[in-house]
């Protein structure tokens, strides 16, 4: 339970924070993005900006992003959102999501994963062991929204 | 491909970031033309049973990567005394099938002599090992076959040498430059790229460069020759009667080894040879021409030594008395 109260206040800050995305009228909506993750100088410090993906090569970082929005006028529970990994991409970093590396089976902590190794036994999982991500928002006002994401490289 | 070095700070402040170098860790990159899709899946419920949705899907397609990595194969430097072969290996570290003009410069500063470059060679059968007449031959300058990614490709480098003085050391570079093109890392060449994607310049600047060494073998041989005379009293005094006895020591010094060397010595005027005096190394020889190295007559002698090694000290002596 710890965990889902742990979820439900990171996304309540990052709903402050998301720009509204334009969504149709659909009662439940979902909006995937992608940008590609680039280094640039400003003020002589490195930052990192997101730019449209027009140009991606192996070893660029991608920000994937999904944004929902609660179109309908009641309030929606038990709000988990899955995403599988494209196999062209590794997980670069964990976030505020439970993973999955074992095709979505379970999923928890990344630090709580194991996978087996060939010569028997188990070592812990890494970040290039994942194969998907979720979000689990426990509710969502009628009307609200807000975005998860996580940071993937082209393998 | 070493990007992303920035330290970042995760969403979860609990959770160190866990950023690593991007594409090193993997055996192989994407190759050019993939395209990635990401769906989201949504499940919920709002009062009834749980529905779910999907979110669109976003593409992206990925471009080319122009990389390249040369190494030399050879553990140590390459002994040349006419000719020798050099071993490269060119990697094409990128994530499409490429082409490399490859340049093979004998001219590196600190050389202690410059080999010429007569040609390079693709290891057409794969074997590692030069085979003339089979793998194929490329001029300086030339372009590889495609190189598929991640697949090394052997490249020889036919040298010959100027005569170097023995153990001189020589340097010779070959350069790999994508075919498509090179430039700072990030260069983008539109439309140029595996699939019809861009084809962009990865950290190797699209090109690379790796050094293969030579080291001269040369033999030389010193030939020093003596003389002692005993005279008929005693004496040296070169006087009628006295037996003069010429001693040559031939030096072989350098590296490697020399073939057919033979010496050869004319009796000098107004003396006469001695028969059977000539000996090799303390050995007698006979004067005919037989099973033995030397042979000898009135107008001079000759000693075949064949093939000698460097380091190797041969003497042959004759006796002539003065007429």
């Amino acid at each position: 339970m710890l965990l889902v109260r742990f979820h439900i206040f990171s996304l309540a800050c990052s709903l402050a924070l998301a720009s509204a995305p334009a969504f149709a009228q659909e009662p439940i909506e979902l909006k995937g993005d992608v940008k590609v993750v680039r280094i640039a100088e400003q003020g002589g410090k490195r930052v990192e900006t997101y730019a449209e993906p027009t140009q991606v090569v192996p070893g660029d970082r991608l920000k994937f992003t999904t944004s929902y929005r609660n179109g309908s006028g009641q309030a929606v529970q038990n709000f988990v959102i899955t995403n599988p990994l494209p196999k062209a991409v590794v997980l670069t970093e964990v976030g505020n999501f439970e993973v999955s590396v074992d095709g979505g089976k379970s999923f928890g902590k990344l630090a709580s994963r194991t996978v087996a190794i060939p010569e028997g036994g188990t070592r812990a999982a890494t970040v290039a062991d994942v194969e998907q991500v979720r979000w689990t928002v426990a509710s969502i006002a009628p009307g609200a929204s807000g975005s998860v994401t996580y940071f993937a490289s082209v393998r | 491909m070493k990007n992303s070095s920035a330290i970042r700070v995760a969403l979860n402040g609990t959770v160190a970031s866990l950023i690593f170098a991007s594409s090193a860790a993997y055996a192989a990159s994407v190759p050019a033309g993939t395209l990635i899709e990401n769906t989201a899946t949504a499940s919920f419920d709002t009062g009834g049973p749980t529905q779910s949705i999907n979110s669109n899907t976003v593409t992206i397609r990925v471009d080319e990567l122009l990389d390249v990595a040369v190494a030399s194969k050879d553990a140590s430097a390459i002994t040349i005394s006419g000719s020798a072969v050099l071993s490269f290996t060119v990697t094409n570290t990128g994530n499409g099938p490429e082409a490399f003009v490859l340049t093979a410069d004998p001219a590196v500063a600190g050389n202690g002599f410059n080999s010429t470059v007569d040609s390079l060679a693709i290891d057409t059968n794969n074997n590692g090992v030069y085979d003339a007449g089979i793998d194929t031959l490329v001029a300086n300058g030339g372009n590889s076959p495609l190189i598929n990614p991640d697949t090394p490709l052997t490249v020889f480098v036919l040298v010959s040498s100027p005569g170097a003085a023995d153990g001189s050391t020589s340097q010779v570079n070959l350069l790999a430059q994508a075919v498509t093109g090179t430039g700072a890392p990030g260069t983008v060449f539109p439309g140029a790229g595996e699939g019809g994607g861009a084809a962009v310049v990865g950290n190797s600047g699209a090109d690379d460069a790796a050094r293969g060494s030579l080291i001269s073998s040369a033999v030389s041989v010193s030939l020093v020759k003596t003389a002692t005379v005993s005279d008929p009293f005693g004496g040296s005094q070169p006087v009628p009667g006295a037996r003069i006895r010429f001693q040559i020591v031939a030096n072989a010094t350098g590296s490697g080894s020399i073939n057919n060397l033979k010496i050869s010595d004319a009796i000098p005027a107004s003396t006469t040879y001695v028969a059977n005096s000539l000996t090799l190394d303390s050995t007698p020889l006979t004067d005919l021409a037989d099973s033995d190295a030397g042979v000898a007559s009135a107008a001079g002698v000759v000693v075949t030594l064949g093939t000698t090694s460097a380091g190797a000290t041969r003497t042959v002596t004759f006796d002539v008395k003065v007429n």
